[in-house]
């Protein structure tokens, strides 16, 4: 394949352009660095020069340009994720943790302050910050745990090289007056210690290596806010017996028979998720076989399809399931008999 | 016969000096400059670009090379070729090689092959695939014309820093 379409007999090919073919080259390409998420790093200087070859009266020659060169500065980003889901909590839970992530997505190294806030507007309760609220995942459980650090401003402001992040948590406690299904929300933000403003901001020579920093599209600043839900189902369980002894009367004497009735039920909004009603066959009685019930409907002794049996596998139990129960499913009777020893 | 050796000599000696003081000027002079585009809005709300020098640059930013060669010397300069690496860091932009009155073509392989940007593979997984834009290492801008004494030719490209 001829490299160069010759268009006049002035300009013939010099026996150095060399034919190119689809598999005669040889695989000398230049070393290709990685390509960053946060591009080239701030302070790398690109240098160019153009060569140029040609013939005067017969002689060949090749010269060189000057240098062309451009510096790359330090363009400041950041980004915070929230890494938790909305968390479940109970009133007056003390010390819940929110997990972010905080990455460097410019080209330079940088530092961070951290601030948080939990004096949000818009939820239905604040959550209570911990003193100190604000950890490094040292350990990188996901939660607050004895092995993570305190965050203590302008002491241990993170340092993060370019593509490079670190786990944070919040720590608030859950205060005693909420209801079930109130949400409070707790917010993190992350500030470049360069400098943070408008994208294109300039910040001569607070880059690395003494070039300038520019603020890029994030303006050196992010913010993310965790939240968290009160669960908080209360369960009314109500337990009876009624006794028969074997002479028709109701004394528990040995023989009798007992009929436990437990009445169970959701009494505020929210759902008890997958419940299951255990009660241990009480000692010195005997289980009646076949005598569980459940809303008046028989339950066979043995682990099968139905929601009940007598578990038998430690201690004898009585075992049912009710599945998910709110306000409207209304009152859930279970019932069994045992006789007294 | 001792006289007309002694005036060739002479002669020959001559026209080496004077070569030597033509290479010494330089034959074309060859310069380069790297700038980018500079944006602004007027008052009336219309968009104004201008090139500036691009001393610095941030990782996306588009640079224009411009190449500027001058024959200075008092003869033609014949097949003249313009080559060009793509800079570290920088990845030429598609279709952005400009030069009046040349081919351009491109290497994949640091300069050893050239070819139009059609015509280059590159090796992919054991086979090959046609190359593109990011895989190449060299331009080149070959003059189809010879370059007269005093003339003066351009040739320029377009590459975003990575």
């Amino acid at each position: 394949m001829q490299l160069a379409r010759v268009k006049s007999a002035s300009a013939h090919r010099r026996a150095r352009c060399s034919r190119f073919t689809a598999t005669a080259f040889a695989c000398l390409l230049a070393t290709v660095t990685p390509a960053r998420a946060a591009g080239t790093a701030a302070g790398t200087i690109i240098n160019n020069s153009a060569t140029v070859d040609f013939i005067l009266a017969g002689t060949p020659v090749t010269q060189t340009s000057n240098v062309a060169s451009i510096t790359v500065v330090e363009r400041i980003e950041v980004v915070l994720t929230l890494q938790s889901p909305q968390l479940v909590v109970a009133p007056a839970e003390p010390g819940r943790s929110l997990l972010f992530t905080l990455t460097n997505t410019g080209n330079g190294n940088e530092t961070f302050s951290l601030a948080m806030n939990s004096l949000l507007p818009g939820d239905d309760f604040d959550p209570v910050p911990a003193v100190p609220g604000i950890y490094f995942d040292s350990d990188g459980s996901g939660d607050i745990s004895p092995g993570d650090a305190a965050y203590v401003p302008g002491t241990n402001d993170p340092a993060l090289p370019p593509d490079t992040s670190i786990d944070i948590l919040l720590v608030n406690d859950i205060p005693g007056a909420v209801a079930n299904g109130n949400v409070g929300r707790s917010e993190l933000t992350a500030s470049s210690t360069t400098g943070t403003g408008a994208p294109g901001d300039d910040f001569p020579g607070l880059g690395d290596g003494g070039v300038d920093a520019v603020i890029g599209a994030t303006g050196g600043v992010a913010a993310q806010t965790g939240e968290y839900v009160v669960g908080d189902v209360q369960v009314d369980v109500v337990k009876s017996v009624a006794v028969t002894d074997p002479f028709g009367g109701d004394q528990p004497t040995p023989g009798a028979t007992l009929t436990y009735t437990i009445a169970i039920e959701v009494m505020n909004t929210g759902t008890a998720v997958a419940s299951v009603f255990r009660d241990p066959i009480p000692l010195d009685t005997t289980y009646v076989a076949g005598s569980i019930t459940l809303n008046g409907g028989a339950m066979s002794d043995a682990v099968d399809a139905d929601a009940g049996e007598l578990d038998s596998t430690g201690a004898a139990t009585v075992v049912v399931r009710l599945g998910d129960l709110t306000q409207i499913s209304g009152s859930q009777t279970v019932a069994f008999q045992v006789t007294i020893n | 016969m001792k006289k007309l050796i002694s005036f060739t000599v002479c002669i020959s000696a001559l026209m080496t000096a004077s070569f030597a003081l033509a290479q010494d000027k330089g034959h074309l002079n060859v310069k380069t400059v790297v700038q980018k585009e500079e944006i602004t809005i007027d008052d009336s709300g219309a968009r104004k670009t201008r090139l500036v020098p691009a001393e610095t640059v941030v990782p996306g930013d588009s640079v224009i090379y411009t190449i500027t060669f001058t024959n200075i010397s008092e003869e033609a300069a014949e097949n003249v070729v313009i080559t060009n690496p793509v800079p570290e860091n920088l990845t030429y932009i598609d279709g952005s090689a400009f030069g009046p009155g040349a081919v351009i073509e491109f290497s994949v392989d640091g300069g050893q092959n050239y070819g139009t940007s059609d015509e280059l593979v590159i090796p992919d997984n054991g086979g090959s695939r046609a190359a593109t834009a990011e895989d190449y290492t060299h331009l080149r801008w070959v003059m189809q014309n010879q370059l007269a004494a005093g003339s003066q030719g351009v040739a320029s490209f377009r590459a975003e820093l990575n």
